[in-house]
């Protein structure tokens, strides 16, 4: 289906070849994903493929790319996005029409096909969006919109689909459904789909092949089972295999498991694998619930939002919540639960209809937002929102500057530092990579020294070796701000760093404790949609005693305990 | 008295938010799209707009512009305008005409001076009221297609619903980009006269201060779109002579079109008719 020989291609004014020697072969009806590190050139070849290089971004380019039997060099975009479809990391700025059927039709409009419309109708019917024809687009959720994105490019019936990182934003719910809707039309229709992809439980799960891209070049491609089982080599290019994989490779180390058995990489396999190991459990995390000075309190709080059309929308009733000093908590739930309602509530930028909101025992509905934010600061899920300046430094010191903080200057540079930002001070925060611009974010944030401290998803669309860097930084801050409030989706971070879970869902608080209540109550986890993470799903598979949250902990409790060093409890 | 009036004041800084701005914005924009004036075929209702912008410039004729002002009125009712268009409406004829009225009425004005006001605001308010029905209670997609129907080039009416289009995210962008700095800035006290001055600048200030963060993220996104756009073929579609005559083709005029038309000739012609009578 596709065909590349030789081929280098160089942005112009850069000294390096991004892509250098690409040789790549892709079958009919494969299901590939492409991973690799960072600027390693995984979005530079997927736009090689759908010929908008060298057609609409000039390079140079040498070697030949053939997409089904097309050479590009040859065919215009028109043609090839026949061929190719392609779906962006940042897919709702790909969406250019204000209803959704007009949307997934657009291209077909464009391209002079009458039947247009049918074309668009049927898109949306493979991408399971049927009955949202007449929807405007931003009524749409970010899964949906993801699969609008998507059914723009099936409309035109290309061969190939591309598809750049497409859950990074996406809660667990909707990252299957996507990759359901993806299996459909590699299965049903033979579509030959290619992914870029960070989460390799999901490559484990739907894909077919995996190729791995290091520094431009093609490093293998293989059968996916075979290449996530390459640790090693996989964690030298910051790729974190799934979770299984890391524990059987973790337990064959430390002899517990044969090594010359194959890595598992799903829960199925590892189930298999496991099966013979005896649980001992851990030393278990004590779980005391802070008793301290009540922070901020939710007493009865009912709000809803303004519609644009019908009735306004209920985001809580009858809300009940105290959280006390030092607490580190976590708020989960589905998308649209609340999380951010709560957060903005706290700050004061949102009132309550009814019912009181509390801070240090105050009720806050007649203060002014900005006289509360030096005890509570809010960190936008959106960390461009957050720059309002023009460069990272001027932004970590507005605030201090305009309440004339003592000694600003001396604690901007602290920040600095402190997040590692000191290098890039100068630079604009929108134009840094995710993972600088969620640091800087996190800086300004706690710019003013707030005593409460909210984070509305600090770790979405960030690939996994930078979540873990602001996951550490998220540990390190524990000991800065006291009290800390994190909205998320992301369950690992949920486990690794939370000591208190609220559960959010239809308005109501319905559960809240530590991690073991929470993942250890299965109905709650069905009614809010939370998904433990996958080692913590396998340890339940094995046994119902075992409450392993990580990789480590799953090693701990299933390992032979004299080889770790650890005294049993 | 005292608790009535505090809550009447917070009622009315609520009612200025950015988010009931936004929300008065998105309504205008689409939230009206199953009224009877979003059905009519645009073309028809481009034609009636036409007469209206233009005519009551031309007549005198008290009972003419009167009619004429009833019938946009009710056209205005029934494209359900959001109230915030309406308060500016009110504001914007005021300014206009208005306060001329009142200020010779002080002077010492009779009816000798206020008729040819009248007849102004008239002319005014009718022009207005036919423009908020027309651009406001129309979808802007099939506004944009019936402009593109009389020849309007391509570009002008892809603008018009990609603006439409973009409006909402970049409500809310600014909305957020708004409440960093209100949250991080420090506002002047406003419990006194030059204090509430002081603050009401510094309030216009932060708007202006706004917009650039602003731009700078809408132009980060348009790298993506402008790509998208190249893969959707908007280069081919614009030369193409073909794709004009397929998006025109939804285009259709239904007897419920005709039926308005004739109701406004109708009335209209009644107009004149009493007028002659008279």
């Amino acid at each position: 289906m596709i065909e590349i020989r030789n081929l280098t291609f160089t942005y112009p004014g850069a000294e390096k070849a991004t892509l250098r020697d690409v040789n790549l072969e892709v079958e009919k009806g494969d299901f590939l994903a492409i991973v690799g590190n960072n600027g390693c050139g995984k979005s530079t070849l997927c736009k090689v493929i759908n010929g908008l290089i060298p057609h609409f971004i000039m390079g140079e380019m040498t070697g030949s790319v053939r997409v089904d039997g097309v050479d590009t060099l040859e065919t215009d975009i028109g043609g090839l996005a026949q061929k190719a479809g392609y779906v962006y990391q940042d897919f709702e700025n790909q969406i250019v029409r204000p209803t959704v059927l007009d949307d997934a039709s657009y291209a077909c409009m464009n391209y002079a096909m009458k039947d247009y419309l049918e074309r668009g109708k049927e898109a949306l019917e493979q991408c399971g969006l049927s009955g949202r024809e007449q929807d405007y687009v931003w009524q749409l959720s970010g899964g949906q919109t993801h699969l609008l994105a998507l059914a723009g490019a099936v409309s035109l019936r290309p061969e190939v689909l591309i598809l750049d990182e497409p859950i990074a934003q996406l809660d667990p719910a909707h990252a299957d459904r996507i990759y359901q809707v993806l299996r459909e039309l590699n299965e049903k229709h033979g579509k030959t789909i290619i992914v870029i992809e960070h989460h390799t439980e999901y490559i484990a799960e739907y894909c077919r092949n995996v190729l791995l891209l290091k520094d431009g070049h093609v490093e293998w491609k293989l059968p996916a089972g075979e290449a996530l089982a390459r640790v090693e080599e996989l964690r030298s290019c910051n790729i974190y295999p799934p979770q299984i994989t890391m524990a059987a490779y973790e337990l064959q180390r430390r002899g517990s498991l044969p090594s010359a058995e194959r890595l598992p990489s799903t829960v199925k396999e590892g189930q298999a694998a496991f099966e013979n190991l005896s649980f001992r459990p851990g030393p278990s995390w004590g779980h005391t619930r802070m008793k301290g000075e009540r922070m901020a309190a939710f007493e009865d709080v009912s709000v809803s939002y303004r519609a644009v059309k019908g009735e306004p929308r209920k985001i809580f009733e009858h809300l009940n919540l105290e959280i006390r000093k030092g607490e580190k908590i976590a708020i989960v739930g589905s998308n649209g639960a609340g999380k951010s309602t709560l957060m903005k509530l706290m700050t004061g930028l949102l009132k309550a209809q009814r019912g009181r909101v509390l801070l240090k025992e105050k009720e806050i509905r007649d203060t002014k937002p900005e006289a509360l934010s030096r005890t509570v600061s809010l960190v936008y899920q959106n960390p461009e929102d957050m720059f309002i300046k023009d460069s990272v430094e001027a932004d970590i010191a507005f605030a201090m500057k305009e309440r004339q903080v003592p000694d600003w200057e001396e604690r901007t540079r602290r920040l600095l530092e402190r997040f590692r930002l000191t290098e890039l001070k100068d630079r604009d925060g929108r134009l840094l990579s995710g993972g600088q611009m969620r640091r800087a974010s996190l800086a300004v944030g706690i710019a003013l020294n707030p005593e409460i401290l909210l984070l509305d998803e600090p770790t979405a669309n960030l690939d996994i070796a930078t979540r873990r860097e602001i996951m550490r930084t998220l540990n390190d801050m524990k000991h800065i701000t006291e009290t800390v409030l994190i909205a998320t989706h992301d369950m690992q971070l949920v486990c690794e760093w939370a000591e208190r879970i609220v559960v959010l869902c239809g308005g109501r608080v319905i559960a809240d404790g530590s991690r073991n209540q929470i993942f250890g109550n299965e109905i709650v986890r069905r009614q809010a949609g939370i998904r433990p993470p996958e080692i913590f799903t396998m340890g339940q598979l094995l046994t119902p005693d075992a409450f392993c949250y990580t990789v480590e902990e799953f090693a701990d409790c299933f390992g032979e305990k004299e080889r770790n060093g650890r005294a049993a409890v | 008295m005292e608790g009535l009036k505090q809550k009447l004041s917070e009622n009315i800084l609520d009612k200025f938010s950015m988010d009931f701005l936004r929300n008065q914005v998105l309504k205008n924009a689409y939230g009206n799209d199953d009224t009877v004036i979003a059905r009519l075929d645009p073309r028809i209702l481009l034609v009636w707009y036409l007469f209206f912008a233009v005519v009551p410039w031309f007549s005198d004729n008290l009972v003419f512009l009167a009619a004429s002002f009833l019938l946009v009125a009710v056209t205005t009712i029934l494209a359900r305008v959001a109230g915030l268009v309406l308060f500016l409406f009110g504001i914007g004829v005021f300014a206009q005409t208005g306060y001329l009225f009142l200020v010779s009425l002080f002077f010492g004005g009779n009816a000798q001076t206020i008729l040819p006001l009248l007849v102004l605001t008239l002319k005014v308010a009718t022009v207005s009221l036919a423009s908020i029905t027309v651009f406001s209670g129309l979808d802007p997609d099939r506004l944009s297609n019936g402009l593109m129907w009389y020849g309007c080039p391509e570009r002008l009416s892809f603008s018009i619903s990609y603006a439409y289009r973009m409006l909402p995210m970049l409500m809310e962008e600014f909305q957020n980009v708004l409440l960093s700095y209100r949250l991080r800035g420090c506002a002047p006290d406003a419990s006194t006269f030059m204090g509430k001055i002081r603050n009401l600048i510094y309030q216009v200030k932060v708007i202006i201060h706004s917009f650039y963060p602003l731009m700078l993220n809408t132009a980060k996104r348009s790298r993506t779109t402008v790509e998208a756009l190249e893969l959707k073929g908007y280069r081919y579609a614009a030369v193409n002579k073909e794709v004009k005559r397929m998006k025109l083709a939804s285009l259709r005029v239904t007897n419920d079109d005709l039926l308005f038309l004739a109701v406004s000739v109708f009335w209209i012609a009644l107009a004149v008719l009493v007028n002659t009578l008279l």
